[in-house]
């Protein structure tokens, strides 16, 4: 602005650049407020294990743990309701809260026969929500168990 | 830039100029930025543990896979960095070659599997599938890693 009105001496030619920071800014605060990073996002870190059973190497001295299976079905007219199944001579909870306190409790540092890292394995109907695969996921994972793991559903 | 003023007294002026250059690199940032969320994350309905035992996404290498939900617990394809597939055989064979390539270029890579709450097992299913046998014949032989993407904020409706 300055510079071409020094160079006319009479005459101020300028582009008036206020409007356009006005929407500059106005594009910059909805930008900011617009974009999502994904907030509020969170992972279960899960390491998926090879179902064709081939490719492990076996290793002799390791006992092999029958793994702990849980049936999760989603019932209900609108499949919004979780039924959870136990395989086993086990009590069957009803709830996610009776589900995560069974798997605590089962642990050997509590009152358990089960090691930390005794394999679990969700089994889910082909039906199942994701929600309540996740939710079973997350039970036994809060009750502190470090090897859970998906089986093919059935 | 020198300012020499010939006619009358100085007046005091802020140079803009700078300014404005930031404000537009930062909307140019924030345009950018925008789109390529919109092509890694599809809007949907994650799952929402309460309590939940899940952490904050670390820093790392990873892929997004989307399971593209459709209103009533199926879906309606898979989209992997931006790339769409079909449901079915042919989708997901070449969603698993897709898979093979990126772990044949980064062996440590973390896929980041984000599918709608309502979803069933049976359209999650060929994806953990297609994830472990793209890690095996990609030659490495640790498992494959994958997140679980859920929500901890987002206001989840019943359905």
């Amino acid at each position: 602005m300055r510079r071409s009105a020094e160079k006319s001496d009479n005459r101020k030619m300028g582009v008036n650049l206020t409007p356009m920071i006005d929407v500059v800014f106005q594009l910059l605060i909805y930008f900011l407020l617009a974009t999502n990073f994904a907030l509020g996002e969170q992972v279960f870190r899960l390491d998926l294990p090879d179902r064709s059973g081939t490719s492990e190497k076996a290793d002799p001295f390791e006992l092999i743990d029958e793994p702990l299976r849980i049936r999760v079905t989603s019932v209900g007219e609108a499949g919004d309701q979780l039924q959870i199944a136990i395989e086993g001579p086990y009590p069957q909870p009803q709830s996610l809260r009776a589900l995560e306190l069974f798997l605590q409790e089962s642990l050997s540092n509590k009152t358990g026969f089960f090691l930390d890292d005794h394999p679990v394995d969700i089994v889910p109907a082909p039906t199942t929500r994701w929600e309540h695969v996740v939710d079973v996921f997350n039970a036994a994972v809060r009750a502190g168990y470090t090897k859970v793991q998906f089986a093919a559903p059935e | 830039m020198s300012r020499v003023h010939r006619r009358g007294p100085a007046s005091i002026e802020a140079n803009l100029t700078p300014m404005i250059d930031m404000t537009f690199l930062l909307v140019v940032f924030f345009v950018l930025v925008s789109q390529i969320s919109e092509v890694e994350v599809i809007e949907m309905e994650l799952p929402k543990p309460i309590p939940t035992a899940s952490a904050p996404p670390p820093e790392e290498t990873r892929s997004v896979l989307n399971v593209i939900p459709d209103d009533v617990g199926g879906a309606i394809g898979y989209r992997l960095n931006g790339l769409d597939f079909a449901l079915g055989e042919n989708g997901i064979e070449s969603l698993r070659s897709e898979l093979t390539n990126l772990y044949r270029s980064n062996p440590d890579l973390r896929i980041n599997l984000r599918a709608d709450r309502r979803t069933q097992q049976k359209h999650i299913d060929p994806v953990l599938n297609a994830i472990t046998s793209a890690a095996r014949a990609s030659g490495r032989n640790t498992p494959a890693r994958v997140n679980l993407v859920v929500t901890t904020t987002r206001e989840v409706s019943d359905a």
